[in-house]
């Protein structure tokens, strides 16, 4: 009887071990995305500079919102920049910055979604510091389905590991220099009220891409492009009246600038607007001396 | 001579008054700025209702932008006798050719933002010509409105655009509208599922229960579908309906927005809305950046307003943009 049980028990066990490792060899988890890095090399000498692009697949489902976290050993490597032109990201919640040392934040949507196989994101440059062996890995990664609810979907990650040594390695690739002479993409600033925010008072809005370098910060010029202010969309305008021009300027980070002027939205009336107030005067004036002149020529006239 | 004095007397006091009142003004107001630079078209600077603006060198073709600030299309011109060589005028464009509905307005967003519109014609094709474009990798949009003003869902594909070159994206079929007639139909009666797609075009329309229900109907000459269900094979709860075209098995459209209704008791009749579902936060039936930048302002800080919180978990977060840029207008 004993043996026939532990016949049973071991039968039960051979069992759910069979199950467990058919499982383990012929299932793989299903991502609906991937997060991945790429760069020309994995091997780099101590004071040299690399491009490390991060670059989304998501072929399986469509998203259109993304946010992370990028590690990287900063007893290792410097952070020299951040490269975000042509990004698949439209509107970055959070523009890639560093938000700690060696941690780089990221945040962003893609409206009507994003359905490819490789999606560029961002790129960082680097510089190696000092020789050993690391990794680049993103970390909190959030990728959400195009479907109306905002789905979280899983994610699969591939890191970034690499090496750096002392000696120079078999081959270097040098970093390809961006040649951006093309100013930022046009774009339609609009004027907006609300009560949800800035206790409905008049804000801009603004927003656009680079498809070279990447916009490097945005510019607001109210009344006159040389009282221009840096600014981030939504700007509280300062003149709520709104009845002066606009310039909102777009820089790109090799210096190109786009620059759109926005008409005031509550031109002053003509009495209050002093263009057309000195012009009147300065007709009437002409027309005074013309008067004046013909009087004086009468009477020089009448005194001969 | 007399007439003479008094005319002089009185522009001199017109214009004394007027500069009286100038100064006044200026006393009151004490913030603005006298300008009397003229802006306008030719000053370098594109401003409203401006396509471009290339200072001194606006002009006609070979020149990429006009007298009037609009982009010129210079197409290729024909031959000729000797002369002066012209070299071909460098154009980066791309040429967006499909269906949509007929007589529908079908809008072209460029990364999100409008680039163009057009109407379609009466057997639902469309084609939108998109210039003035840099060299890189863009993501259109492209959606329409039906005869009742409803919006489709967004067709989005991203194009590599070569500078110097043409780009046609063509065969595109943008998803049906949908509707239904009733937001809560009693259980047994039948729901109307209807909306507009290309002429004489297969849709399939699907019912989401536990089991997913399709089934098929035919869209009229106008484009427009109707189909009834009956609902006695639902449970009582909330379903989703949705829709996509497909003509003679080639072109094939993505799926429609999803509507949802729920089967219970009663029946509450319901008229279809231009308004987006979520994502309207200034209530002027688009969801575009004005809606992106009210969220982004309140985006990780406290006590959001309910209009701004999508998913009503108390915070504004990924989530919240997500739901919006699904519902995006431009």
């Amino acid at each position: 009887m004993q043996n026939s049980k532990l016949q049973f028990k071991i039968q039960n066990y051979f069992i759910g071990v069979l199950i467990a490792f058919l499982l383990l060899t012929f299932t793989r988890p299903v991502f609906a995305a991937e997060l991945f890095f790429e760069a020309k090399n994995r091997e780099f000498t101590q004071g040299e500079e690399f491009l490390v692009s991060i670059f989304l697949n998501s072929l399986e489902e469509s998203i259109n919102a993304a946010e992370g976290r990028v590690l990287f050993p900063e007893n290792l490597l410097e952070m020299k920049e951040i490269r975000d032109g042509n990004s698949i990201i439209t509107f970055w919640i959070e523009r890639p910055k560093i938000e700690q040392l060696g941690i780089i934040g990221f945040s962003g949507i893609i409206p009507g979604g994003y359905q490819e196989t490789k999606g560029f994101l961002l790129s960082v440059v680097f510089r190696a510091k000092a020789s050993g062996n690391g990794a680049i890995e993103i970390r909190d990664a959030k990728v959400l389905l195009n479907d109306g609810e905002g789905t979280s979907t899983d994610v699969k990650i591939s890191n970034f590991q690499f090496s750096i040594f002392k000696e120079a390695p078999i081959s270097q690739t040098p970093i390809l220099e961006i040649k951006d002479t093309d100013p930022p993409e046009y774009f339609k600033p609009e004027i907006a009220q609300s009560p949800e925010i800035f206790d409905g008072k008049y804000f801009l809005v603004f927003a656009t891409q680079d498809k070279g370098s990447g916009i490097d910060h945005y510019e607001v010029c109210e009344g006159s492009k040389k009282k221009c202010v840096i600014a981030e969309s939504p700007y509280l305008l300062q003149n709520q009246k709104l009845d002066q021009q606009i310039f909102v300027k777009a820089v790109d980070k090799s210096g190109n600038e786009r620059v759109i002027m926005l008409p005031p939205q509550k031109p002053l009336p003509w009495y209050k607007n002093y263009a057309i107030l000195a012009i009147l005067i300065i007709i009437g004036l002409f027309v005074a001396g013309v008067i004046l002149r013909k009087i004086l020529w009468q009477r020089f006239i009448k005194s001969r | 001579m007399k007439n003479s004095k008094i005319y002089f007397l009185l522009i001199l006091v017109i214009f004394g008054g007027l500069t009286l009142s100038l100064c006044y003004i200026q006393a009151l107001e004490g913030t603005v700025n006298i300008s009397a630079k003229v802006e306008g078209c030719g000053n370098g600077i594109i401003e409203g209702g401006e396509q471009c603006d290339a200072d001194g060198s606006n002009g006609p073709c070979p020149a990429t932008c006009s007298t009037s600030c609009t982009t010129n299309s210079c197409g290729g011109g024909g031959g000729g006798g000797g002369g002066t060589y012209i070299p071909p005028l460098v154009v980066t464009q791309v040429i967006f050719s499909g269906r949509a509905y007929p007589k529908s307005t079908v809008t072209l967003l460029k990364d999100a933002q409008i680039a163009a519109t057009t109407i379609a014609g009466s057997d639902a094709n469309f084609s939108i010509t998109l210039s003035g474009l840099s060299g890189g990798n863009y993501i259109f949009s492209v959606y329409s409105e039906d005869n009742k003003g409803i919006r489709s869902s967004l067709l989005t594909f991203p194009v590599s655009v070569t500078s110097g070159a043409t780009t046609k994206v063509s065969g595109i079929f943008i998803s049906p509208t949908i509707a239904v007639d009733k937001s809560e139909v009693k259980r047994g009666d039948n729901i109307a599922i209807f909306g507009q797609s290309a002429p004489q075009a297969d849709i399939v329309v699907s019912v989401n229960s536990e089991e997913e229900f399709f089934d098929k109907t035919i869209s009229d000459k106008e484009g427009i579908y109707l189909y009834n269900f009956d609902t006695t094979v639902l449970d009582y709860g909330s379903h989703n309906t949705k829709s996509k075209a497909s003509i003679g098995n080639q072109l094939i459209s993505s799926w429609s927005y999803l509507v949802s209704f729920k089967v219970g008791t009663k029946t509450v009749v319901v008229e279809p809305t231009k308004a987006p579902a979520k994502g309207d936060m200034n209530n002027d039936n688009r969801v575009n950046l004005v809606d992106f930048s009210i969220t982004a302002y309140w985006y990780k800080r406290s006590s959001p307003p309910a209009t701004v919180d999508l998913n009503s978990d108390g915070k504004i977060d990924l989530v919240d943009f997500s739901i919006m840029a699904y519902y995006w207008t431009g």
